[in-house]
């Protein structure tokens, strides 16, 4: 299971970063996210990473990660050679 | 109504208040004041009416600085990442507020505060660090004096971590130049009434946050139902694409309506800005979109609306940061009569390095361009810089001026309407301002914003019910009219948009994603079910709008009441656009209409329940609000219309 990323297409507002905390504590908990984003606003980097606690959402039809990236950001594929992992 | 202790979801739970005199710390229940006003904004007022002495100037120790977090913020909510910062209005004597989105408030909460209340004066420079619940005041030096983008590097090594989120003031502020404001993530403005010199002046140049904690709702489940139709409405909001690309692809086009209603040129001698120089500035190959490298968004934000910017060659090759916004367009472009995008670009770039108002700058200094060209003004007064009409370079230079106190600077430093006592000549008719606080806004065209600018509490701003967006492609129906230059009803529509405005504030919900800019964003049914299941209270949405959405704007006008004497006369427009029409494109002619205003103006008073002669609060009114205590305060002073 891959979850990619489209890093032209990402704006770094960290929605998915505190739905996914919200999937594994069931509240609002940024750093125990599985998916991290980090932006420097000087120099317009943005950097993704995700970590080994992500379950791939099991319980849900699609990660909440990628259903609540409005800005179609993140992809999700079931086959390796589909996308680049995160 | 919110009963005692019923919440019980939404918000970090406590208020943190620092004592910068004797450097005491202690915590407070936040409970208490967000029963009363929901939360954010709301409480910083409440805290400002009780405890702020009359008679206690801006640069008072016991003025206090307060920043305060919407109430949703930190939660899932769409759009919920604003700060509000309060303080005594450096300006106007009265209440002082700005509004700021960012990274800053949701960290605040993680670390679990909701609001920080600062008291006293330190006497050598300081910066707060917050890390949860360890708080520390440390030395400054290593930072005071620096620009804003210095500063925050300097902090991100200090103290290794990249996550920190940094509010602080520039040399600006420190300067205790007027229109300084407090910037968040390098690139957001908390920017009127000059909260960055009141920080300046406590010697506090930077709040420093991070937070691993957690925040809570209510009912979980139920909350976040409601998130997801709210993220889905956003999706299918036609406007969304609009806004994401707001002055590039609105602007980009000469045509656009927008360049005929929302500005005004060479500090107000009209309000129609020449078609080539339109084009020259938002030209799409070579003008101001031509230097966006990309676009970021603000804490959960479902619009995205802040461009990156990045000058790659010239004599200002290495400018670049995020935030460039259509108040640039409007202030440094227009009121200078500039046109060249790389000098708008940097100008814009300086205030967010310095720390400056960007309102501030455009208001206060086209007025010393104009000065100059009636020569009430010469070289030798400005330091030998020639301020004609699109001179950008002389315009950036005299920026840095400013926030030094340099030359010229440190006259212009203590605020335009003191500077134009000195300069004499009736040098004062042509500043442009409201309650003394210069303004950048159009008030010939479009009525209803210039009610909302003028009435505004925290003097001269739209952030509390100018309703042109909504005119354009905000929520319908709405209460109002919807011509923008017809003063029938406009009353109806301000009053609306001011108090759905104070809710956002209150809540935290940025206004472009909540009920300015488009008829699916966030609506009032969302705002009652996100509180109701996020706070575990039972609010009916008539609730929210006659009680809560009231207490905000009768305490800050309280404020003002009390403490700057400010009456009727202060709600109207600027006199020069009472006298002087609109010279040239297609609203030649246009004034503000004295007897046509003041019908409005009336409407406006009657809708808020305040006597029409004097502009202020009545008994009835305040005590059908809960708010007797304060009725007797203002009662004491003799103030208050029985």
């Amino acid at each position: 299971m891959y979850i990619t990323i489209n890093p032209n297409l990402c704006y770094s507002c960290k929605t998915c970063q505190l739905v996914c905390s919200f999937h594994h504590t069931g509240a609002f908990w940024p750093s125990k996210s599985s998916i991290n984003v980090f932006r420097n606003p000087q120099d317009g980097i943005i950097e993704w990473s995700i970590n080994s606690t992500c379950d791939d959402c099991k319980d849900e039809d699609t990660p909440l990660c990628i259903k609540y990236c409005v800005y179609g950001a993140l992809s999700f594929f079931k086959e390796e050679k589909k996308g680049k992992k995160l | 109504m919110i009963k005692e202790g019923s919440i019980n979801g939404c918000l970090a739970g406590k208020i943190l208040r620092i004592n910068l005199s004797n450097g005491k710390i202690r915590t407070e229940p936040t409970a208490k004041y967000a029963e009363k006003t929901l939360g954010g904004r709301g409480v910083n007022s409440l805290i400002m009416i009780n405890e702020i002495k009359v008679g206690t100037k801006w640069n008072d120790p016991k003025n206090l600085l307060c920043f305060g977090v919407g109430s949703l913020v930190g939660t899932m909510a769409p759009g919920t990442c604003r700060t509000d910062v309060s303080t005594v209005n450096v300006f106007s004597g009265g209440k002082g507020s700005a509004n700021v989105g960012g990274f800053w408030g949701s960290e605040l909460k993680y670390a679990g505060f909701d609001n920080i209340i600062i008291e006293g004066k330190s006497e050598n420079p300081i910066y707060l660090y917050i890390n949860d619940s360890d708080i520390e005041i440390r030395d400054a030096n290593l930072i005071w004096g620096k620009t804003i983008f210095e500063t925050e590097n300097i902090l991100h090594q200090e103290l290794s971590d990249r996550e920190i989120k940094i509010a602080s003031i520039g040399p600006a502020g420190e300067n205790r130049v007027r229109g300084s404001a407090v910037i968040i993530d390098t690139a957001k403005a908390a920017g009127g009434s000059g909260v960055g010199c009141v920080m300046g002046d406590k010697k506090l140049k930077a709040i420093v946050v991070r937070g691993h904690g957690k925040i809570n709702v209510a009912e979980p489940k139920r909350f976040m139902r409601e998130v997801a139709k709210c993220y889905q409405q956003c999706k299918n909001e036609p406007n969304v694409i609009m806004m994401r690309k707001a002055p590039f692809n609105k602007y980009s086009n000469p045509d656009y309506e927008g360049w005929n209603t929302n500005m005004v040129v060479r500090n107000g001698q009209d309000d129609y800005w020449e078609r080539e120089k339109r084009i020259e500035l938002m030209n799409v190959k070579t003008g101001v979109p031509n230097i966006q490298k990309g676009t970021r968004a603000c804490y959960l934000c479902p619009i995205g609306c802040m461009p990156f910017m990045e000058i790659n060659k010239g004599k200002y090759k290495g400018t670049k940061g995020e935030g460039f916004w259509i108040n640039t367009i409007m202030g440094n472009a227009c009121r200078f009569d500039i046109s060249d995008p790389k000098e708008v670009v940097k100008s814009w770039s300086l205030a967010n390095e310095l720390g400056l108002d960007g309102d501030y700058i455009a208001a206060g200094l086209s007025w010393v361009f104009e000065l100059y060209e009636k020569g009430i003004i010469t070289k030798k007064d400005t330091d030998g810089l020639k301020l004609n009409w699109g001179n950008g370079d002389a315009l950036n230079k005299l920026i840095k001026k400013l926030a030094y106190r340099e030359g010229i600077g440190d006259l212009l430093a203590d605020g335009m309407v003191e500077a134009a006592k000195k300069i004499g000549h009736n040098s004062e008719y042509y500043l442009i301002q409201v309650k003394k606080q210069p303004s950048i806004e159009p008030f010939r065209i479009p009525k209803g914003w210039s009610l909302a600018v003028s009435t505004s509490p925290v003097a001269g701003r739209h952030l509390r019910g100018a309703t042109m967006g909504s005119n354009t492609c905000g929520p319908r129906p709405r209460p109002g009219n919807f011509n923008v230059i017809d003063y029938h009803n406009q009353a109806k529509g301000v009053v609306w948009q001011g108090k759905t405005k104070e809710l956002e504030d209150n809540l935290g919900i940025c206004n472009y994603v909540g009920t300015w800019t488009g008829a699916n964003f966030l609506t009032l049914d969302n705002f009652v079910e996100l509180i109701n299941s996020g706070m575990g209270i039972t609010l009916t949405k008539e609730e929210l709008m006659d009680h809560y959405a009231s207490i905000g704007i009768n305490l800050e006008k309280a404020f003002n009441v009390l403490h700057s004497n400010i009456s009727r006369e202060d709600d109207l427009p600027p006199k020069r656009f009472r006298e002087e029409k609109v010279k040239s494109g297609p609203y030649k002619g246009s004034k503000v209409e004295g007897t046509k205003y003041n019908k409005m103006l009336d409407e406006y008073y009657e809708l808020c329940g305040w006597d029409k002669k004097t502009g202020r609060q009545t008994r009835t009114g305040l005590e059908q609000l809960g708010l007797k205590k304060i009725a007797d305060k203002i009662s004491k002073y003799d103030k208050l219309v029985m």
